[in-house]
């Protein structure tokens, strides 16, 4: 492999790369919220709630991430009336519809988290007097972390690589870019090198959750 | 005027009733056994006391004031303030395994008492001394054998300073070389006059420490009295059945 010829690819690959981090930075911190949101509505005793937390899930983690992606970004325009005024940027469309598949996977984990709590945790904060805000807030959430940490670590790794579909509705980022100088340059270099550049993103990103996993241990 | 009296409670769970007009009272500074056999009942009403199960009938009154009476609770806040006079130790600890020793002792009276400062911390450290455990406040409960995470649940909830302290089963999670410990601490919050109502399979603690037992059969009292009554001359059959299973 032609090292000069990589160092003239890269700053394009670099540039992509900011896409791929602009959107993890943004649907991740928005993302988990919205999941325990979900979580909390989908155990929520009111039923109409309920089943539409429900339905929620069911729809955004059983259709395509790319249909996802594809609806909100050529398929709101077409909405009648209201369409026209839905006219989504790529980069928006892309970070309003990974916020919203990931929500629901992460309301999924959530809510095996809060199964793996003890009763005995709710009971005993009642009879010390708790409120029910103070238990969720400084027994239970705690707790469901460090439990769904590996698999949240999990999550974002898999975000970071699906990103690449932005590429899908011209959102240009790391495949965007290589798969452009491919067809330019006749060459697969561009790829192994948008490989490298996902391998280290991901490294970054697994090395960050095993760190907050280490700090929020508690055995 | 007793500390706890029970009149009438009965409980169901859809078609099955575990409790059936139990009335009885406790004095301050009584110790009472609750003893019975599997499914008698026992952690039914101890967590009807509690506030845990809500009932449908009877009367629960607790040092003068009415948790519930003929099956209509008190307010919110009311109930609130009935509930934290009472203690509760669960067999299976309950600590919080997020947080170290003392912080398990702190977080109830900082968030529900808003107690601030040095005060709440000095009073955790004396209560920790006293169940033998001031020198693992740093620790986190995982790294705790059973009695000691029991000892610690018993200061946790000592914490609140509340008048009566309700336990069920505090020992029976624990391998038999660890009931002791626990118990010994029981022992001293009885000779404190701690008023005291214990569900246990320990027939020795119910028969030196308690100063009246109660046997439940089926959800009811079906007998009570002192230790030595109802050990040596239990009245009911049923009474002499099950103490026979459990000495054998
Ligand atoms: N939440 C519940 N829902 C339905 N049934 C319950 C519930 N809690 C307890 N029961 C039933 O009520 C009966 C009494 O239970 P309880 O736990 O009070 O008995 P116990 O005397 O404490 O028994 P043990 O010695 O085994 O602890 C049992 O038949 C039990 O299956
Ligand atoms: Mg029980």
């Amino acid at each position: 492999m032609d090292l000069s010829y990589v160092a003239r690819i890269l700053p394009a690959l670099l540039n992509g790369a900011l896409t791929t981090l602009a959107l993890f930075a943004l649907v991740l911190p928005l993302s988990l919220p919205l999941g325990f949101l979900i979580t909390l509505c989908a155990s929520c005793r009111f039923k109409p709630v309920k089943w539409l937390a429900q339905a929620y899930i069911f729809i955004m983690r059983g259709t395509p991430l790319m249909l996802q992606l594809f609806f909100f970004y050529f398929g709101l325009p077409f909405i009648p009336v209201i369409g026209p005024y839905l006219r989504l940027t790529s980069f928006s469309a892309a970070a309003l519809s990974f916020t919203l598949n990931y929500a629901a996977y992460f309301a999924e984990i959530f809510r095996g988290g809060l199964l793996s709590i003890d009763k005995g945790q709710y009971e005993v904060s009642h009879v010390l007097g708790l409120t029910s805000f103070q238990t969720m807030t400084r027994v239970i959430i705690p707790q469901m972390i460090r439990v769904t940490l590996p698999s949240i670590g999990n999550e974002a790794i898999t975000l970071v690589k699906d990103t690449a579909l932005v590429a899908s509705i011209a959102l240009p980022e790391i495949l965007h870019y290589a798969k452009g100088i491919v067809t330019r340059d006749f060459t697969t270099t561009p790829f192994i090198v948008a490989a490298f550049i996902y391998l280290l993103i991901t490294f970054i990103v697994t090395v960050l959750f095993k760190f907050v996993e280490r700090k929020v241990n508690y055995e | 005027m007793p500390m706890i009296e029970v009149k009438n409670l009965s409980k169901s769970f859809g078609a099955l009733e575990v409790l059936r007009d139990v009335s009885f009272q406790v004095e301050k500074g009584d110790v009472v056994a609750v003893i019975g056999s599997s499914g008698s009942g026992k952690s039914t009403l101890l967590r009807c006391l509690i506030d845990l199960e809500a009932v449908k009938c009877g009367t629960i009154i607790i040092d003068g004031r009415a948790l519930c009476r003929d099956g209509v609770y008190a307010p919110a806040r009311e109930k609130k303030a009935i509930v934290l006079n009472m203690g509760m130790v669960f067999q299976h600890f309950n600590l919080y395994p997020h947080l170290t020793v003392l912080k398990n002792l702190l977080l109830a009276p900082r968030l529900v008492k808003g107690e601030k400062g040095d005060a709440p911390v000095e009073r955790a450290m004396a209560l920790l001394k006293k169940v033998g455990l001031d020198t693992r406040a740093g620790e986190m409960p995982g790294r705790l054998s059973g009695g000691q995470k029991q000892r610690v649940a018993i200061a946790r909830a000592l914490m609140m300073n509340p008048d009566i302290l309700l336990f069920d089963e505090p020992t029976s999670a624990l391998d038999p070389e660890l009931t002791g410990e626990v118990l010994s601490v029981m022992r001293d919050l009885a000779k404190e006059r701690m008023t005291m109502l214990v569900v246990t399979h320990e027939m020795g603690f119910a028969r030196d420490v308690a100063n009246r037992v109660i046997f439940m059969d089926g959800g009811r009292i079906l007998e009570e009295g002192p230790p030595e009554e109802l050990f040596n001359a239990p009245k009911q059959e049923r009474t002499k059945a099950f103490l026979s299973k459990t000495s054998a």
